[in-house]
């Protein structure tokens, strides 16, 4: 038992001074040298710590750099992409809608550089996409057109199509009131059955389905695009239109022809004086009732 | 080195100072448990990228026994059990003189016979007894590597040290 403790401390390099003088008394005490000796030439080779750690790094750098520097990015790039085409797609096959309220006047350009002038309460759509294929547009209101010389451009209103090539024209359309004034240029229109060619200066009006012949057109723009609405043996009800939508108020004729004929025009800055405009020359009196309606009274 | 205040070691200095800490002793253990014929080093290398990879999910006090598990499992995937043969190197150590042929012959059977008594141990204990008696790691040292007690190190050493002997007389 001894000895077997012995040999255990002696494992365990544990052996005091005279405990190493009692193992070495062991009979079998040059047998375990010689075989703890020869054990150790069957050392492990030699593990160099820190050339093995460089390697593990950098093992796992390139790892990292694999998974965050390279997937990431394509990943955020593939993402960036498939957005930006899906909102380009969204945007472009979109039909683009301007439209001005009462009272309101806005300019637009056209993809081809051609201008179009919206008077008040009046909406353009048209698509950017097909545009180069067919410059078509739709309107619902009125609207002044200097097109740009190229392929057929249509205009679709309710009333009728106007098709032109290149020309300055305007076009009006309202509750049973079409009128197309070319400017410049030449003018198609289709209305129902017929075909129209308007040369400058020359006008197009229907009202109330009949066609109306109107004098030679002389100024180089419709006068709303100057701020002004003109009116030429017009029903005295059309004025009356108009002026509700240049001013966004609401007329309330009493005891009025409507269908008696106007010549003369109002501005469209400054409503007392457009009132008097239109009131004075028929003997109308008129009283506002409050900013969003007047009362028009015939004697 | 391996410090608790982090509850994973995805950090690189941590990685490095466990890796300082254990790979001498992983690769030490692998040898001497299987033999150099399945690289040692590699799955030592291996281990580690694997611990790197789910460092997430291993504090770095689990991180030994996680290495030493891999390890082990990696090794036993390849070598299923084969006999290990280890070498022994060839030059004769200095404190031999007196070199005679029949010394030298008789030498060299001695330790033929010792590599053949060392490959019949079983892994635990080969692994232990090389560990202690190679690397000169104190009981406690092996116990902590493999996760056993001191007393069971003991057995296993002086279990060794009890067949290698037997064996020799025998062969």
């Amino acid at each position: 038992m001894e000895q077997e403790d012995l040999i255990k401390k002696w494992l365990d390099n544990n052996l005091n001074a005279q405990e190493l003088e009692a193992f070495k008394k062991l009979d079998d005490y040059e047998d375990l040298i010689r075989l703890s000796d020869s054990v150790m030439r069957f050392k492990a080779p030699e593990y160099n710590t820190s050339e093995e750690l460089d390697t593990a790094l950098s093992h796992i750098r390139t790892k990292k750099q694999r998974s965050l520097n390279w997937l990431k990015p394509v990943l955020r790039i593939a993402a960036i992409l498939a957005l930006s085409f899906s909102v380009y797609y969204y945007t472009t096959t979109l039909d683009t809608n301007i439209a001005t309220l009462a009272a309101q006047k806005t300019s637009i350009e056209l993809p081809d550089a051609s201008l179009v002038s919206l008077n008040a309460d009046t909406k353009l759509t048209y698509n950017k996409k097909s545009w180069n294929k067919n410059r078509d547009v739709e309107l619902h209101g009125e609207a002044f057109f200097k097109v740009a010389k190229g392929s057929t451009f249509s205009v679709k209103t309710p009333s009728g199509t106007v098709t032109v090539l290149g020309t300055q024209f305007n076009i009006k359309q309202r509750n049973n009131y079409f009128e197309v004034v070319c400017y410049e240029g030449s003018v198609s229109v289709s209305h129902k059955t017929d075909i129209v060619i308007l040369k400058p200066g020359n006008s197009f009006l229907i009202i109330d389905g009949k066609l109306i012949a109107k004098e030679k057109e002389t100024s180089l723009n419709p006068s709303w695009i100057n701020n002004e609405s003109y009116f030429k043996s017009m029903p005295f009800a059309l004025v009356i239109n108009e002026f509700e939508r240049q001013y966004n108020v609401e007329i309330n004729p009493q005891n009025i022809d409507l269908k008696q004929l106007f010549t003369g025009s109002f501005v469209h800055d400054n409503k007392e004086l457009a009132l008097k405009s239109i009131t004075l020359p028929l003997n109308i009196n008129y009283s506002l009732q409050n900013n969003s309606t007047i009362v028009l009274r015939g004697e | 080195m391996a410090k608790d205040i982090s509850d994973n070691i995805c950090d690189e200095h941590l990685f490095s100072s466990v890796f300082i800490k254990y790979s001498k002793n992983l690769h030490d253990f692998l040898y001497y448990k299987f033999g150099e014929h399945f690289n040692p080093k590699d799955k030592v290398q291996e281990a580690f990228i694997k611990l790197w990879e789910n460092c997430a999910k291993v504090s770095p006090n689990k991180a030994k026994s996680y290495l030493f598990t891999i390890g082990n499992n990696l090794m036993l995937n390849e070598a299923a059990h084969q006999k290990v043969v280890l070498k022994y190197q060839k030059e004769k150590p200095k404190q031999y003189t007196n070199e005679n042929p029949e010394f030298i012959l008789e030498g060299n059977e001695y330790m033929d016979k010792l590599q053949i008594a060392i490959s019949k141990l079983t892994e635990a204990q080969r692994s232990a007894f090389l560990m202690n008696r190679i690397e000169g790691k104190k009981h406690r040292e092996i116990a902590e590597i493999l996760s056993i007690s001191t007393k069971a190190v003991e057995k296993r050493i002086y279990g060794a040290l009890k067949q290698l002997r037997k064996d020799i007389k025998e062969i």
